[in-house]
């Protein structure tokens, strides 16, 4: 009906009208700095594709959702995915018995080749031995530097956080540390228990952990901050992921501390903070490279037969420092989110 | 059809009372006990022990700057228990809380840099949604009449979800990019993030805020009729709905207030920290729910107050950190945080027992 | 609010309602109630006028709690017609019940048991005082109120805020009643307030039906005790699976014919004829048959 309409469409008036202003205000509100538009295009390297036959491979790890370390060991994987014309399932839990659940699942899907990590390597014995027997390839990364040959697995890349701590923790002796704490995020993580198990192993000085609730950053900061103010006499905080050592910054500022930091993992805003000087340096175990070697190592063997290590030996990745003298080359590929 | 022919009805009015009579089987209780047996008084009283405990236990304590440090703590946590525990007295709860301050943070951050807007276009949009979030957990639980345990464990998997699926789509990575350079990002920081200097010691704005909304809470609570009506609706839903009160509003708008909690604390993180990592926040919902039941909001509704999880957030502030004051074995951490709730709330448990009972 | 009765037995009394407006506050012509396939209620006729009790007496399970919810605002009637004051209506809240002047005390009370009783006195019509945003509970004057109108009704308590729970059933019965007097209601519903009630506090409820037809209030006053039902009542209605069975005044059905009526009467005749085949059971005193009758409803049983 004619007045109907007419009524509704008076009604309806004053709604358009506020989301006509809301528009426009927001259209005038753009920043003169920053965001998306002053960055360059970043999607990471590229390259052209392999014309072999398409292939599937899964890679299965142990990473809790959220975490960056295996985000860059995933867009890794995926890059060499892209170029060898791979589809690439990918899937993690942090829960052993659920991780060898998805590597059966990988089996039952019957892809080409698998690629795990050896967190919990007895979890996952069988379901390697069930790989093994449906004649699909298994390539091993990140843990397991120990156990991956007695499971039989092909080949191995990147280095356990074991070494990666121990590297820490020689470093930590080359420039004097003392006493050094060991902020875990994730109580009951095994890699980064791991990772704080080798600076124990190598650090002359004394190593102290501290359980922080990695689910919630300003307890974080008050934590770090606590311990500090506790323990005047730690000179070095070690964190075990880049957020957290942005994080810890301002922790030592709270606390009024003199400890300097250092930690595991690179991203964008960590590289910019070593360079300014308010991180001393950086473990990069080159996740990136794990991904992409495990992934790439795969096409290999099913086009060529060919295995890196010859079955004997691991491919090592790293770990390499990044601290104020090379950080400059990195810096471009952390903000890619790749390093 | 008129009364004057039917036989006289047994039953007549009562008379009327004499003076000012008194029943006079109760007898007045003294002051002192009844003050006890209010809920607020035995957490008051269990985080005190809690205090004092750590005051001898963990020398640091004694320290100003640590108390702002915990008291910082204990703000974040307990800006949120606020409306957690107004909705607990209102009957229902919201699972998602803890995510839900991510989500909110996300999207103030995202939405700012990926469209190079003014920094506080990104923070009403987050008001936005996370008011809006609120009303459709709200929404749902009173249109469905199923548990809101039920309904808000799905918002919070989704949120979840959404929160970790939605940042890499968006940004590439698990967490957003460093938005500090950004107009209004300075004012904004001004107003959610800073810190004042107190007596030498560096005291954080969240602590203020924390403070004020519990004592808006707690007079909305006491003297409003709204307050009123979150009593009812908690404590007999269906006995509120036939003598008029809007329990559908007024479920729905406690809803929107923990959304606005949300809001807030997500802000405060976002311009603390830069940049948000999409996997936080899980976990986060039971310890605001922690906190209101500590602090003597019944599990099942219709009892509560508001400046009882104000006591309850300080405990969980101070076990956590006093913890690592004292230098205990880390390992045991969350063993002990165990412990020292479990006997906070006891001695809250003894206290209003022994009160009740003279 | 004061009461204006003089206290005195058996004289006639000065109503504050003119005697002739007798006109039905609340009226059910034909009405009835479905959900979905099944007809919870139908084919009722009711009438409540000022100044009278009227009765509804039924077994459980005889739709009283529907015609009830339909009155009080919780749920439509799908037949028939609601007249408020002589104007058909479909009331779709409590609330607008409310505003009407249909007050309801509910079987489980609608009162919030963890809630002290000067808050519930005022549950959904709180006095407030102050400018808006800063508009407060007027806490003082709802406890006075509150505790002016609950001795008026003659209830004394001592601690006005303890928890409405820790009060007898009894007296969270008269509370319910003095908060529906007090807010002005001009309707009446009880829905089976004697209950869970013994002898004693069963009558003190009764003492304030009373007081509140004499207010000049129309109560519904609903039971399945028949004796309880006539010390207080004017007319009686009887529902039985659902519909109307019995509707007589005062003056047309004595207290047997109504106990014999809700008891089942011819049930119990078949009963009895039963029970004398059973050797020892003295069936002389139960009623035959023929003193079973009562005026019917009009309208034929349904069914179901």
């Amino acid at each position: 009906m004619d007045r109907s309409t007419y009524s509704r469409s008076r009604r309806m008036a004053p709604f358009v009208a506020v989301a006509a202003a809301a528009a426009l205000t927001l259209a005038g509100c753009s920043s003169s700095s920053g965001g998306k538009k002053s960055t360059e295009d970043s999607s990471g390297a590229s390259a052209g594709k392999a014309s072999t036959p398409r292939m599937t491979v899964a890679l299965v790890t142990h990473q809790a959702p959220g975490d960056t370390f295996w985000d860059i060991v995933r867009k890794g994987a995926q890059a060499a995915a892209d170029k060898d014309n791979i589809k690439l399932i990918y899937s993690a839990d942090p829960n052993a018995g659920n991780q060898s659940n998805l590597v059966q699942n990988a089996i039952d899907q019957k892809v080409d080749g698998i690629a795990v990590t050896l967190a919990k390597p007895d979890a996952l014995k069988d379901v390697i031995g069930k790989a093994k027997t449906a004649n699909i390839p298994v390539v091993g990364l990140n843990s397991g530097l120990s156990d991956w040959k007695k499971l039989g697995l092909l080949e191995f890349f990147g280095q356990d956080e074991t070494v990666a701590g121990q590297a820490l923790g020689n470093k930590l002796n080359s420039i004097g540390a003392k006493k050094a704490v060991c902020v875990i995020q994730e109580q009951g993580n095994i890699g980064l228990t791991q990772r704080c198990d080798g600076v124990k192993k190598t650090f002359t000085g004394t190593v102290e952990t501290l359980n922080v609730n990695g689910t919630d950053m300003p307890s974080v900061k008050s934590t770090i901050t606590a311990k500090l103010t506790q323990d005047k006499a730690i000179d070095y905080v070690v964190t075990l992921g880049a957020p957290f050592a942005l994080t810890a910054v301002q922790s030592v500022s709270d606390a009024g501390s003199k400890a300097k930091i250092a930690t595991f993992d690179l991203n964008k805003d960590l590289t910019t903070a070593i360079s300014k000087g308010t991180i001393q340096f950086a473990v990069d175990q080159q996740p990136y490279l794990q991904g992409y070697l495990a992934v790439d190592s795969l096409w290999l063997y099913k086009n060529n037969g060919n295995y890196s290590g010859g079955g004997e030996q691991p491919v090592l990745t790293g770990p390499a420092f990044v601290d104020k003298t090379n950080v400059a080359a990195v810096a471009k590929y952390a903000a890619n989110g790749t390093r | 059809m008129s009364m004057t022919q039917h036989a006289e009805p047994a039953v007549t009015s009562p008379p009327a009372p004499g003076p000012k009579e008194t029943d006079g089987r109760t007898s007045e209780r003294p002051l002192a006990l009844r003050l006890l047996a209010r809920p607020e008084i035995g957490v008051f009283l269990g985080a005190a022990a809690v205090y004092v405990f750590f005051l001898i236990a963990a020398p640091p304590v004694r320290d100003g700057a640590s108390m702002a440090n915990i008291l910082y703590s204990s703000s974040t946590i307990g800006i949120m228990a606020l409306p957690v525990a107004l909705l607990m007295i209102g009957g229902e709860f919201d699972l998602s809380a803890g995510v839900a301050v991510i989500t909110s943070a996300l999207t103030a951050s995202m939405l700012s840099y990926q469209l190079t807007m003014n920094v506080w276009v990104g923070v009403i949009v987050a008001l936005l949604v996370s008011l809006g979030i609120g009303f459709l957990n709200g929404w749902m639980v009173v249109k469905t009449g199923l548990p809101s345990f039920l309904v808000t464990l799905g918002s919070f998997l989704i949120l979840q979800g959404v929160n970790l699926a939605v940042t890499k789509l968006v940004t590439g990575n698990v967490a957003t990019d460093d938005i500090s350079n950004m107009d209004g990002f300075d004012q904004a920081k001004k107003i959610f993030a800073t810190s004042f200097d107190i007596g030498g010691v560096n005291v954080k704005i969240t602590i203020f805020y924390w403070l004020v909304f519990a004592a808006i809470a707690t007079w909305v609570l006491l003297r409003t009729k709204y307050g009123n009506w979150i009593f009812a609706v908690g404590g007999n839903k269906d006995s509120a709905r036939a003598v008029g009160v809007p329990v559908a509003f007024t479920k729905i708008s406690l809803f929107m207030l923990v959304g606005f909690g949300a809001w807030f604390v997500g802000m405060h993180q976002l311009f603390t920290f830069n940049t948000v990592q999409s996997g936080e926040g899980v976990g986060q919902e039971l310890i605001y729910i922690s906190a209101a039941v500590i602090g003597g909001c019944l599990l099942t509704g219709g009892a509560g107050s508001a400046i009882g999880p104000v006591f309850g957030a300080f405990m969980f502030g101070m076990v956590q950190q006093g913890i690592v004051y004292a230098g205990w074995n880390p390992d045991w951490f969350k063993a002990f945080l165990g412990v020292m709730l479990l006997g906070a709330v006891l001695i809250n448990l003894w206290v209003q027992r022994t009160a009740t009972r003279r | 609010m004061a009461s204006n009765e003089s206290g005195t037995h058996g004289a006639i009394l000065e109503d504050s309602v003119p005697r002739d407006a007798d006109a039905p506050i609340v009226q059910l012509r034909n009405a009835g109630k479905a959900y979905g396939n099944v007809r919870a209620l139908h084919g009722v006729d009711l009438a409540v006028r000022p100044g009278q009790v009227t009765c509804v007496l039924g077994d459980n399970g005889a739709g009283k709690s529907t015609l009830i919810k339909i009155i009080s605002g919780l749920h439509q009637h799908t037949e028939g017609e609601f007249l408020v004051d002589g104007g058909a209506v479909h009331l779709t809240t409590p609330r607008q019940a409310l505003d009407r002047g249909i007050a309801t005390v509910y079987q489980d009370l609608a009162v919030v048991p963890l809630m002290p009783v000067w808050r519930n006195f005022f549950l959904g019509s709180e006095m407030t005082k102050g400018p808006w945003p800063f508009r407060r509970l007027d806490i003082e004057r709802m406890k006075k109120t509150a505790d002016e109108e609950l001795r008026n009704m003659g209830i004394v308590l001592d601690n006005l805020d303890q928890p409405i729970g820790t009060l007898s059933g009894g007296q969270r019965q008269c509370v319910a009643i003095a908060r529906a007097v007090y807010f002005g209601a001009r309707v009446l519903i009880l829905d089976e307030p004697t209950a869970a009630l013994g002898v004693k506090q069963s009558g003190v409820v009764l003492k304030y039906v009373a007081a509140a037809r004499e207010r000049g209030l129309g109560v519904i006053f609903i039971t399945h005790n028949p004796h309880h039902a006539y010390m207080v009542g004017d007319h009686f209605s009887v529902l039985r699976l659902g519909t109307m069975e019995l509707s007589a005044e005062r003056s047309e059905i004595t207290l047997e014919e109504l106990t014999n009526h809700m008891a089942g009467g011819t049930e119990l005749a078949a009963l009895k004829h039963e029970l004398s085949q059973v050797r020892g059971v003295d069936v002389d005193e139960l009623p035959d048959e023929k003193a079973l009758k009562a005026p019917v409803a009009a309208s034929p049983e349904g069914t179901v």
